[in-house]
């Protein structure tokens, strides 16, 4: 197989390596231990809030100036909705494990 | 760096193309200014922000694109033969920037479009976001 010894050459014989190396770096694992369920919940809460008023900034300055960019503030709208959607779904489904928790027959 | 962030440099980086394309035509047919300054043809320089081998060897997570800045196309200058212009020189010329118009249009569609394919990738992420706030969902 010595057509195949340029390849070698180039070090991308040990293919797996390769590719795991063109890979994203591993996301921050979150710091265990202190971080209360409490708290998990209000900081997520306030970053909804970080980019509802984000967008709510964005849309004043548009209104007084339209200099800014129009697809920035209906890319921060649209963030701000997503968000809070997720942050919706997060209460629904913490409310449906309460009930279903509260309506257990012991 | 998500999805959405990047495509919105993109969305950003054509935004300011189109901006110089307008400022191009609009001043193709501008004399000199009264200081003896002519406007010159300008080229925006846009890149991959944060440098392309880091982000290879996976050090540093993709950021998209952005504006590097604004520079002079180097077109040069336009010289137009109207003795009776106000801002003709001793020998009868007027010098207007050399904007060219063709490949300005050219370069006007590719960034519509460009922006276009921008947006589409924007839609399509968001869909992603929405349709993964369904899981698990009842009902």
């Amino acid at each position: 197989m010595s057509a195949l010894d340029p390849v070698a050459v180039l070090g991308l014989s040990d293919g797996p390596a390769q590719i795991m190396r063109l890979g994203l770096p591993a996301l921050p694992t979150p710091a265990t231990g202190h971080t209360s369920f409490e708290s998990v919940l209000s900081a997520g809460l306030d970053r909804v809030n970080d980019k509802v008023a984000h967008a709510d900034e964005l849309v004043r300055q548009f209104a007084l100036d339209d200099s800014v960019p129009v697809h920035q503030v209906t890319i921060a709208l649209e963030e701000a909705r997503l968000s809070i959607e997720l942050a919706t779904q997060v209460r629904t489904r913490l409310v449906e494990t309460y009930r279903e928790l509260m309506n257990m027959q012991l | 760096m998500d999805a959405i962030a990047i495509s919105r440099t993109g969305l950003d980086v054509e935004w300011r193309r189109m901006e110089i394309i307008a400022l191009n035509l609009a001043n193709m047919n501008s004399g000199p200014a009264a200081d003896g300054t002519s406007f010159q043809p300008l080229t925006l320089l846009s890149g991959p922000a944060g440098s392309f081998g880091a982000v290879l060897d996976g050090q540093q997570p993709p950021a998209g694109v952005r504006a590097y800045g604004v520079q002079p196309s180097g077109a040069g200058m336009r010289r137009v033969y109207e003795p009776g212009h106000p801002q003709a020189d001793a020998n009868g010329y007027v010098s207007y920037p050399n904007v060219s118009h063709a490949s300005e249009m050219a370069l006007m569609v590719k960034t519509a479009r460009a922006y276009e394919a921008n947006l589409v990738a924007l839609a399509a992420a968001q869909q992603i976001y929405s349709s993964a706030l369904q899981i698990g969902k009842q009902a």
